[in-house]
């Protein structure tokens, strides 16, 4: 087996994995740095937006199901026992290759959940201490949005203004202002003015975010942080898979992988950082010998969601616009005493569709087959707009990712197996937040209203099963995303979210990503 | 499996209308339909010989009437097969260039991928935004 030696390894190339690369490399530049990813590069300048079949391409390579997706890079994981499938991309860019790029923050409250509801629990760290990188990534990423949001504390200036409303999303605006609602243009990892030197064109309102941008608009853990972090020195080695860590004695001493070749090495390091996903993660370190913690892939924590679509009768040019960021209420955010569950939910706006997708159902029932087919396509095609549920999760140990030795990868890897039920708090949370939606629709004059009470494929948010917190507490990992009797290994991907907002992970996830680069270097430079 | 039986199922799925819309077998997908089947899963071809194992070899003899039974009869035992020849039937009608023609002329959804060109949309306009302003903070403040 070859050996190889370097100061720290980063498994995985994605939103955090990136982020902590560039921060650690930036502020630490003599030591080496190598970012293991089993994906490839992704050429987004040549995304399949620009063809004709583009469509198709969301039903196979770019669907967000690794079982259905079956990609080179991908693994597969096992999913019978759990009503919301996984959903997650392997390459360098991460899952960032195929979002929507939504990117809202967590609110303060989303930090203190215990405290404040008596469930859960608090996190170690506050929205403060995740402020300031929350502003550097909002700047590396480049985010379109607008200060001033009265359901957030104040914010610096977004780096780029807002991007436009459609004709569908300025009804649901004006119906909201009706409603007496909260909304907000919503915060999104896409540029809406070109950037200086060139190379990111501002977003042109294609519409299908989910498939790469080859204007570069849409951000992407790659866009935003691979050329910085190759320019420092770091070394990514793509489509190569970690297939075990070597423990002994309380500490990480090396890692075995197998390269893009089929050769098997053995890599030494100071320090090791854990930045795929909570699957994994879990696969990684459940499957690792010399280090074990019972809470370890416990307190799987989703975002479930229902989407309800409102068809309206007069055409709303709604493909128009990037589809998942125009905007969103946090009206229903908070716990309120009058409502029967506890925490809450967002309600963000969905464009519609292409004309495959609408057919085949958008976010939700395909148009039948057989007479009436065509009547009922043109009905609803560009004449829809949706909005989801975004259902804040609470962690139960029920709810879980465990490994099946039995079953193993073509790399010899054992299985990943979710285990995951809805709870009664978020059976009762998607019931009143499909009634609110459907009111919304109703008020901007939808004419008639289709409910997906679960999304099948909404699995996109992996988030808990190592949460942060103290060991005495059965948490596995520090403040800083240490693990609890692991000296010199780090998880920097959501599986250290203590909860989980009712909003998208991401720039939270990479905040503490940064933040964890800092402290990384504050103890490397005392060593 | 025949070309031609491809053909009668696909008019049953999308047998379009008469208000201009064509019928799926009628712009001889059935090779485009076979492709995509094979490329949007590793079990499309299983899935179509599924299908077609259990309709009645006369089936395009039958009326529509008959036809239309019996593939309810089939999406019915079947869902999963028949479900990935909906997708792979629906993938061919939608990106055809012919269809996607009438859909322009119809809606003013232009016959071509999103890029390039794109779309234009209005400047965000803030005054929308007044009512949910003078509203005041809505956010949970934490000690």
């Amino acid at each position: 087996m070859d050996k190889q030696s370097t100061d720290v390894v980063i498994v995985g190339a994605g939103a955090s994995g990136l982020a902590f690369a560039w921060r650690l490399a930036s502020l630490q530049p003599e030591i080496s740095i190598k970012v293991i990813e089993r994906g490839d590069f992704v050429d987004q300048r040549n995304a399949p937006s620009l063809n004709n079949d583009w469509e198709i391409a969301l039903l196979r390579r770019f669907h967000g199901n690794p079982n259905i997706r079956r990609g080179d890079a991908d693994y597969p994981v096992e999913d019978s026992d759990t009503p919301i499938k996984p959903s997650f991309f392997n390459a360098v860019g991460g899952s960032t290759i195929r979002w929507g790029a939504h990117f809202p923050r967590f609110r303060p409250s989303d930090f203190s959940v215990k405290s404040q509801d008596g469930v859960a629990r608090d996190w170690p760290i506050s929205y403060q201490d995740l402020e300031n990188y929350m502003d550097i990534n909002d700047e590396k990423m480049g985010v379109s949005g607008l200060a001033g949001d009265p359901g957030n504390p104040c914010r610096a200036e977004r780096p780029h203004p807002p991007l436009g409303l459609c004709e569908g999303s300025s009804k649901l605006a004006r119906a909201a202002n009706r409603l007496g609602w909260h909304w907000w243009p919503a915060d999104a990892a896409i540029i809406s003015t070109d950037r200086p030197g060139g190379g990111r064109q501002a977003c042109n309102n294609c519409g299908p975010c989910g498939m790469g941008c080859p204007r570069h608009a849409r951000a992407s853990a790659d866009i935003a942080y691979l050329e910085d972090v190759l320019a420092l020195g770091v070394n990514v080695e793509t489509r190569s898979v970690v297939s075990h860590i070597q423990i002994s004695g309380g500490k990480a001493h090396s890692i075995d992988i197998i390269d893009k070749n089929g050769i098997k090495k053995n890599i030494v390091c100071r320090e090791l950082i854990l930045a795929g996903n909570a699957l994994s993660t879990n696969v990684l370190l459940q499957s690792s010998e010399g280090w074990n913690n019972s809470k370890l892939g416990k307190g799987l924590m989703l975002h479930p969601t229902a989407i309800v679509t409102g068809i309206f009768a007069e055409e709303l040019h709604s493909y128009t616009g990037p589809f998942a960021t125009s905007l969103v209420s946090q009206e229903f955010y908070e716990t309120h005493p009058e409502r029967d569950f506890v925490r809450g939910f967002q309600l963000q706006a969905l464009r519609s569709q292409g004309p495959l997708s609408t057919a085949l159902g958008g976010y939700g029932k395909s148009v039948s087959w057989g007479r009436g087919h065509a009547k009922i396509f043109e009905q609803s095609f560009a004449k829809s707009m949706s909005l989801t549920v975004t259902c804040e999760d609470l962690p139960e140990d029920i709810n879980r990712i465990e490994i099946n030795s039995e079953k193993r990868d073509r790399f010899d890897m054992p299985i990943a197996k979710m285990s995951y039920r809805l709870s009664e708090n978020t059976k009762k949370m998607i019931g009143f937040g499909v009634d609110r939606a459907s009111d919304w629709l109703a008020k901007a004059g939808a004419h008639k209203i289709n409910v997906t009470k679960l999304s099948e494929q909404a699995g996109f948010h992996l988030m808990g099963t190592a949460s942060m917190g103290e060991a005495g507490d059965g948490c596995v990992t520090g403040d800083d995303g240490r693990v609890h009797g692991l000296e010199n290994v780090t998880i920097i991907d959501a599986s250290v979210f203590v909860t989980a907002s009712p909003v998208n992970p991401t720039s939270t996830l990479q905040a503490l990503a940064l933040r964890a680069a800092d402290l990384m270097h504050h103890r490397l430079a005392q060593c | 499996m025949s070309d031609n039986l491809n053909r009668c199922i696909l008019d049953q799925l999308i047998p379009g209308d008469e208000n201009g819309w064509p019928a799926a077998g009628q712009l001889d997908l059935s090779e485009s339909f076979v492709l995509l089947l094979e490329r949007l899963s590793d079990h499309g071809l299983i899935h179509l010989n599924t299908v077609t194992d259990n309709l009645p070899t006369d089936f395009c003899l039958l009326s529509n009437l008959e036809q239309t039974q019996h593939l309810t009869a089939v999406e019915k035992d079947y869902p999963e097969a028949f479900q990935m020849l909906i997708k792979a039937a629906y993938s061919a009608y939608y990106t055809d260039v012919r269809v996607r023609l009438i859909l322009e002329r119809k809606t003013g959804y232009e016959a071509r991928p999103p890029q390039p060109l794109g779309y234009d949309l209005p400047v965000f306009d803030e005054t929308l935004l007044d009512p949910v302003r003078e509203r005041g903070p809505i956010w949970r403040r934490v000690p």
